[in-house]
């Protein structure tokens, strides 16, 4: 199967970000692509299509709430989902990352099939 | 003709008599057949009635049997429904069953994924780098990510003074933590206590169930065949309430290879090391 979607995955550490790939990996019609912080990520869109975004809170150089403010602005990516990752005492990013337009939200230690289950539910993807 | 003319001349007496006789005999038997013709009128009718009596018996025995065939019928019809549910109830039951045992093995296979994928992470961050720090980073960082650790500390020894020291934490100051001696006194620490168990036995002390107490884990750092140190686990996040079989997996790879990639990284950066010649590693493995 051929990916029919794009995710964009923007996360600072590495560690975190090669576990998110491999969860996402699973779902055969993703196609993920990282990247390493906020601007990296606007880079990213900038040059390309995505469906879904998944975003780490705490990043050097653009943080994943502004990250969450720009794509509501931007006329391509306005309407595409985004994933904040928060830590668990993290509650106000997690308010505010909602108020700004992020549409759901992963508590870390993050599980596979806690992340497989939201992307599939936002992109309504069955099996 | 003759003679009753004659009589019927001479004297009509006699004339009479016998057409009394006559009428009497003609009313007699006048009298027995209509008797007769009643009595066999009266066992026709009796018969008939008893014939129509029987046929109406024989009527409702056919309507009983009719019923009755057509009940059976029923009565076979519904057996042969109840079969046919009966097989359909075992073919759901086996199928739910199935299904129990597909979604069972689904869990544990996800169960398993994932555990395959966390260590598969972690020992791909531990070898990641030859930097000290970014190894303990990546090595706190998979404790923290991973396991859901919200405090920690790592232990190294120190041979000639007979002690763990203290050196990386997380979520706790590095400066409070004391060193741990490694001797045959007991102490009220209970910290000290784990650690010290932990670093002499090299059998790590993980927490069953819910993770109340501190240290909630503590695992030895090996090197080949030695320990060489600790990991302690003092505290977890708040919504993670007790260890499960992945963190438990991870522990043990983190046991086995954290501290050999310390070493390693410190031997690298040592005196710029650099790349060994092709020469002295042939040498050395040959």
């Amino acid at each position: 199967m051929s990916p029919q979607y794009s995710c964009l995955v923007v996360e600072d550490s590495p560690m975190m970000r090669q576990l998110l790939v491999l969860a996402l990996s699973r779902l055969k019609s993703l196609r993920v692509t990282e990247a390493d912080d906020g601007v990296d990520g606007l880079r990213k869109l900038a040059t390309g299509k995505f469906d879904i975004i998944l975003t780490d809170i705490n990043m050097p150089i653009m943080d994943g709430l502004k990250l969450v403010k720009r794509v509501r602005t931007d006329p391509v990516h306005k309407d595409v989902p985004i994933i904040v990752i928060t830590t668990e005492g993290s509650t106000e990013d997690r308010t505010r990352a909602l108020q700004l337009g992020a549409n759901a939200y992963i508590t870390k230690p993050i599980q596979a099939p806690q992340v497989i289950a939201k992307v599939k539910e936002l992109l309504k993807i069955d099996a | 003709m003759e003679k009753r003319g004659k009589g019927s001349r001479g004297s009509d007496r006699p004339d009479l008599s016998v057409a009394a006789e006559i009428k009497e005999k003609r009313d007699a038997f006048l009298q027995t057949f209509f008797k007769r013709g009643a009595q066999l009128t009266e066992e026709l009718v009796g018969e008939n009635r008893r014939l129509g009596d029987q046929i109406s018996a024989l009527e409702e025995e056919n309507a009983a049997l009719k019923t009755q065939l057509a009940s059976d019928k029923a009565i076979r019809d519904l057996l042969r429904k109840i079969d046919e549910l009966e097989r359909d109830k075992s073919r759901l039951l086996s199928s739910m069953h199935d299904q129990a045992e597909i979604t069972t093995r689904f869990t544990e296979v996800e169960s398993e994924l994932e555990s395959f994928a966390n260590l598969y992470v972690a020992s791909y961050q531990l070898h990641s780098s030859l930097r000290p720090r970014t190894v303990m980073r990546n090595l706190k960082e998979l404790l923290m990510q991973l396991v859901g650790v919200r405090s920690l500390g790592v232990y190294f020894v120190e041979d000639a003074e007979r002690r763990l020291v203290p050196i990386a934490s997380e979520g706790v100051d590095l400066a409070l933590l004391p060193p741990i001696p490694l001797s045959d006194y007991t102490t009220d620490d209970v910290t000290a206590t784990v650690v010290e168990r932990t670093y002499l036995t090299g059998v790590p002390h993980v927490a069953e169930g819910e993770t109340l107490a501190s240290p909630a884990a503590c695992i030895p750092l090996q090197l080949e065949d030695r320990a060489i140190g600790a990991i302690v686990v003092y505290t977890l996040l708040g919504h993670k309430k007790r260890f499960v079989t992945v963190d438990r997996e991870l522990f043990k790879l983190l046991g086995a290879h954290a501290g050999g990639a310390l070493v390693a990284a410190y031997l690298w950066g040592k005196d710029d090391a650099g790349l060994p010649s092709a020469e002295a590693l042939r040498q050395i493995c040959a």
